[in-house]
């Protein structure tokens, strides 16, 4: 005999556990005796330890104060802050010279400007502003913050970081209203959008070469005056370090990664080896052997300064720690994958830069943006080999005259400024992960 | 077995095939290590030729279809691909694999990309043609396989019977001269084997040249113009479907007929 449901079963309101907050607080908070008297306890503990800090942070704490005697006279129970306000230009620039400090905002403020469109939904191209973030800004910013004669590469270099700023950013305002790309949009305004694909080529190959040789024109009669690097410090010099050290820590660890894949034994035996050697040591070791060791085995007269030799031993550090996230990525990618491009006749390039790749790197976020907060903070170790970075900022501070001995307060404002930078990559990794999901849970 | 729309006979289709060879096997072997997948191959294909292999599990038919375009290595013998040898040589490898498409159990579609995406990447990056024309070509191929409005999806938000569709729009976007099939309908569930059954006859109708492996006898005695029964790494039996389901000659032939009709 069959059985039948005439009828559909309609929806039901949720129980009150599900919907409101008293219900919610009941089921989770107060669901027993025991469980009642815990949160109690629980809300007791965080109160005190709330309270304590905040009445020795903020209520008891000294703001003004002209060195550690006076804060003590004010409130001896309160924070002195007043230390960190007054070193504050010290933390962030280190003793870069005061009247240049424009130079350093200007170059984060570049930064911005060309990471910007980036996070724009309408603008095209991405992939293009993303690299030369990476292969141009390093030059314009480099010379911005070290100043000094600009050899005739670096004047090239300049120019391009220039022309591609000036062409990215009215690119993403363009891009902004009328979702075109700046190519498309200048053809269209020469109105020659019914010439040939190349004459509509030789335009737009014009327009780049006459800005280039403008700005280049601009800049031969602009310079900055040099700032040797010993001045450079502060949260400066650690955003700079790992800066470096992000930017060329992915594109590093690909290639090495790629490598140790490889099936050429040369290249997978010298990208293992180079990978492991590197991963065993650790950081501070490589931090020494790059400022110590590495001039010993260099020809008399040769002299990098130290600065660079630090850049260049954190970049291949992390190279070698990336190599290994983006390896993990790769293997998590299925074999089909590399058979779909394959049957489309993509080549082993094509394969993983457009196949590959784009899916190891979006299940890598996660991985990498963790190494990349590592980074930033292993960077604060350069303080042991005597460079100003903001870790050996807020120390001297304890060893400056009137605030002789303030360790705590320095130290915590670190911290504090440290959580901020890293939680917000991680913040910002979470987003990039909601984004790029494409409803594909595999 | 899914039942087909085309009325047309085996005998109608099967005038699409010509005499010029397409795929030539001579003597082909290959070995996963010690074991001996494929023995001594030899498989003429035509021009316009459908071709249907099947054989139990294990039997070498999938490796067989995979060696056509280089996605396996054989060890010995030669295999002759539109006039052109698959060897060491990587630029004759790239060329075969521009002109035969290929359709995966699994789909193989890219995740991170769209449909039309999958769909003009190789056009586009491999045939170097120009993004609207590309795009034209594909959404002409998506509406071949009956699914135009999926086009800005992603793979995931997709059944797999679309799925298997979009794969074979992919391939076919490549403009190929050849068609493998390696088990397309196995992974699907039984409601959405017809759909992509039916792509694949409609297919069959424009001459396409295929090899497909396959265990939809239904499907192989509409379209196929030769079945091949695989056993062990052996090409055991190959007979025109009709003469193939009814007059079975080979013991195995008739023992896995009997297991899965």
């Amino acid at each position: 005999m069959a059985i039948v449901k005439a009828e559909k079963t309609p929806a039901r309101a949720a129980p009150i556990s599900e919907s409101s907050l008293i219900g919610w607080m009941r089921m989770h908070l107060f669901s027993s005796t025991f469980n009642s008297i815990l949160t109690v306890i629980s809300l007791y503990i965080i109160y005190i330890t709330v309270f304590g800090v905040w009445k020795w942070g903020v209520t008891d704490a000294v703001w003004v104060a002209g060195n550690r005697r006076e804060c003590f006279n004010i409130s001896i129970n309160g924070a002195c802050w007043a230390g960190v306000i007054t070193w504050l230009d010290n933390i962030f620039y280190g003793r870069y010279p005061r009247e240049d400090l424009w130079r350093v905002n200007l170059g984060g403020l570049l930064l911005f400007i060309w990471m910007a469109p980036l996070w724009l939904p309408r603008v095209k191209a991405k992939v293009f502003i993303g690299l030369t973030t990476v292969f141009l800004y390093p030059f314009l910013a480099g010379y911005l913050f070290a100043g000094g004669e600009k050899g005739i590469f670096m004047q090239v270099m300049i120019t391009a970081a220039i022309v591609c700023l000036l062409g990215n950013t009215t690119h993403s305002i363009i891009g902004l209203f009328t979702g075109r790309s700046l190519p498309e949009f200048l053809i269209r305004l020469l109105g020659k959008n019914a010439a040939s694909e190349k004459s509509q080529r030789n335009i737009l190959l014009g327009i780049l070469v006459l800005s280039f040789a403008v700005v280049y024109i601009w800049q031969m009669g602009w310079s900055v005056e040099v700032v040797p690097w010993t001045k450079w410090g502060g949260l400066f010099l650690t955003l700079v370090i790992s800066g470096v050290g992000i930017a060329s820590a992915l594109p590093g660890g690909i290639i090495l990664a790629l490598g140790r894949r490889s099936k050429l034994p040369v290249v997978r035996v010298l990208s293992t080896a180079f990978i492991e050697l590197f991963r065993s040591v650790p950081l501070i070791t490589v931090l020494f052997m790059a400022t110590t060791m590495f001039p010993l085995f260099m020809p008399e007269g040769f002299v990098l300064n130290k600065l660079v030799q630090v850049i260049i031993a954190v970049c291949l550090f992390n190279a070698c720690y990336m190599a290994e996230t983006v390896r993990a990525g790769l293997q998590a990618i299925p074999k089909g994958q590399f058979e779909g491009a394959h049957t489309i006749g993509l080549g082993y390039v094509g394969t993983m830069s457009l196949v590959v790749m784009p899916q190891a790197l979006k299940h890598m976020i996660p991985n990498i943006v963790g190494s990349f907060i590592g980074l930033l903070k292993d960077t604060t170790l350069v303080s042991i080999i005597g460079l100003f970075d903001i870790l050996g900022m807020l120390r001297s501070i304890s060893r400056d005259t009137p605030w002789l001995g303030l360790h705590k307060e320095p130290l915590i404002f670190g911290a504090a400024l440290f959580f901020l930078i890293c939680f917000g990559m991680s913040k910002y990794s979470r987003h990039l992960e909601v984004k790029l999901s494409t409803g594909n849970k595999h | 077995m899914a039942s087909m729309d085309t009325q047309e006979t085996p005998a109608q289709l099967a005038s699409a095939a010509s005499s010029e060879v397409i795929i030539e096997l001579d003597k082909v072997n290959k070995w996963y290590g010690d074991f001996h997948v494929l023995k001594d191959i030899d498989l003429v294909v035509h021009k316009g030729e459908r071709i249907v292999v099947c054989g139990p599990s294990g039997s070498g038919k999938s490796t067989l279809i995979r060696c056509i375009n280089h996605l396996e290595e054989h060890q010995a013998g030669s295999i002759v691909v539109d006039g052109i040898t698959l060897d060491k040589n990587l630029k004759h490898i790239d060329h075969i694999r521009t002109e035969v498409g290929m359709v995966f159990q699994s789909f193989n579609l890219f995740p991170h990309l769209s449909i039309l995406e999958n769909l003009t990447l190789g056009p586009i990056w491999v045939r170097k043609m120009p993004k609207a024309e590309a795009q034209e070509t594909a959404m002409k191929y998506l509406e071949r396989v009956k699914i135009p409005e999926q086009a800005d999806k992603y793979p995931g938000q997709l059944s797999g019977g679309q799925q298997q569709r979009v794969a074979i729009a992919r391939s076919l976007c490549m403009n190929p001269k050849i068609m493998l099939f390696d088990e397309p309908t196995s992974a699907l569930d039984p409601e959405m084997i017809k759909e992509v059954l039916d792509v694949m006859v409609e297919l069959a109708d424009t001459g396409m040249t295929m090899v497909v492996v396959t265990h939809e006898m239904g499907f192989a005695k509409i379209v196929a113009d030769r079945v091949i029964f695989m056993d062990e790494g052996d090409i055991v039996e190959q007979n025109e479907p009709f003469e193939f389901f009814g007059n079975p000659q080979h013991e195995r032939t008739k023992l896995f007929l009997s297991q899965i009709l």
